[in-house]
């Protein structure tokens, strides 16, 4: 895919992943707010793909659309009982309007800084042998993933199951009865 | 590589982190702030996937898995708080919850 599809299927998922996310904080209803919010991560996950990261596309479909949401939405039917909806008595009703002020600032000013070129450093750029695009040209892209894991990052992959031990030991101990 | 200049991949990703944020402040039910935490953790994930394709280094997308499994795990223990509050309280306004002890 290259020249005009390509900026056209840009921008069909840069407004559908905008929309999407939009719909998770003005939903009332948390459940219309978690499948908004799966299908913001689905439309990510076309990003990534246009990005030729698919590893990450898949797991981000995998992890964060299978698994995580699952789990989201099984606490949202749980507590959905409560008849008095948090949202219906906002005691401070004016921080909306000092959030959306706030909010704008946040996205002019993020949007200033990329627009002039800040963040990016043609210097910076892999050449060579080092280059992801010469790695996953010559062996394929999960071994190119996978070879920067585990030659670049192999302690902070080992650190990652001492967290994700500590999350369940943190789980069973919060949600046993009292 | 693509034709799509980085820096617009880079406003997407700073439009999304601008609504998680505005969802965190507007918001009082403590699931949808969780999401709204998502969807900003998901923008910055998306600029690293972004700027690893345009460095053309996959050093970005090990900080995206680390980043996954990170969120999995906040998740996981956020959930288990809300959940166990619930019990307590039978309520999950977070403008009423303003004590540590049950």
């Amino acid at each position: 895919m290259s020249g005009p599809a390509l900026i056209i299927s840009f921008f069909v998922l840069a407004v559908a992943s905008v929309a999407s996310a939009l719909g998770v904080i003005l939903f009332r209803n948390a459940v219309y707010s978690a499948l908004s919010l799966i299908l913001t991560l689905l439309f990510l996950a076309m990003f990534y793909l246009q990005l030729g990261a698919m590893f990450i596309a898949i797991v981000q479909i995998l992890i964060y659309a299978g698994a995580i949401m699952v789990l989201f939405l099984f606490v949202v039917t749980m507590l959905a009982a409560d008849p008095r909806d948090p949202d219906l008595q906002d005691r401070l009703p004016w921080q909306r309007g000092v959030a959306a002020v706030l909010g704008l600032v946040l996205v002019g000013a993020l949007s200033y800084l990329l627009l002039s070129g800040t963040p990016l450093n043609e210097a910076a750029r892999a050449h060579g042998s080092e280059a992801l695009s010469q790695v996953v040209a010559q062996q394929g892209n999960i071994q190119a993933f996978g070879q920067a894991l585990f030659h670049g990052f192999s302690f902070a992959f080992e650190v990652t199951s001492l967290v994700i031990v500590v999350a369940i030991l943190g789980a069973l101990v919060l949600g046993r009865k009292a | 590589m693509t034709t799509i200049p980085v820096s617009w991949y880079l406003i997407v990703s700073a439009l999304l982190f601008t609504i998680g944020t505005i969802g965190v402040l507007v918001r009082r039910n403590p699931l949808i702030i969780f999401m709204s935490i998502e969807l900003m953790l998901n923008a910055v994930n998306l600029a690293f996937v972004t700027l690893s394709s345009y460095l053309d280094s996959a050093d970005g997308q090990v900080f995206v898995f680390i980043v996954l499994t990170v969120a999995a795990a906040e998740v996981v223990v956020g959930l288990a708080i809300i959940v166990s509050i619930f019990r307590t309280r039978r309520n999950i306004d977070v403008d009423e919850m303003n004590l540590l002890r049950g």
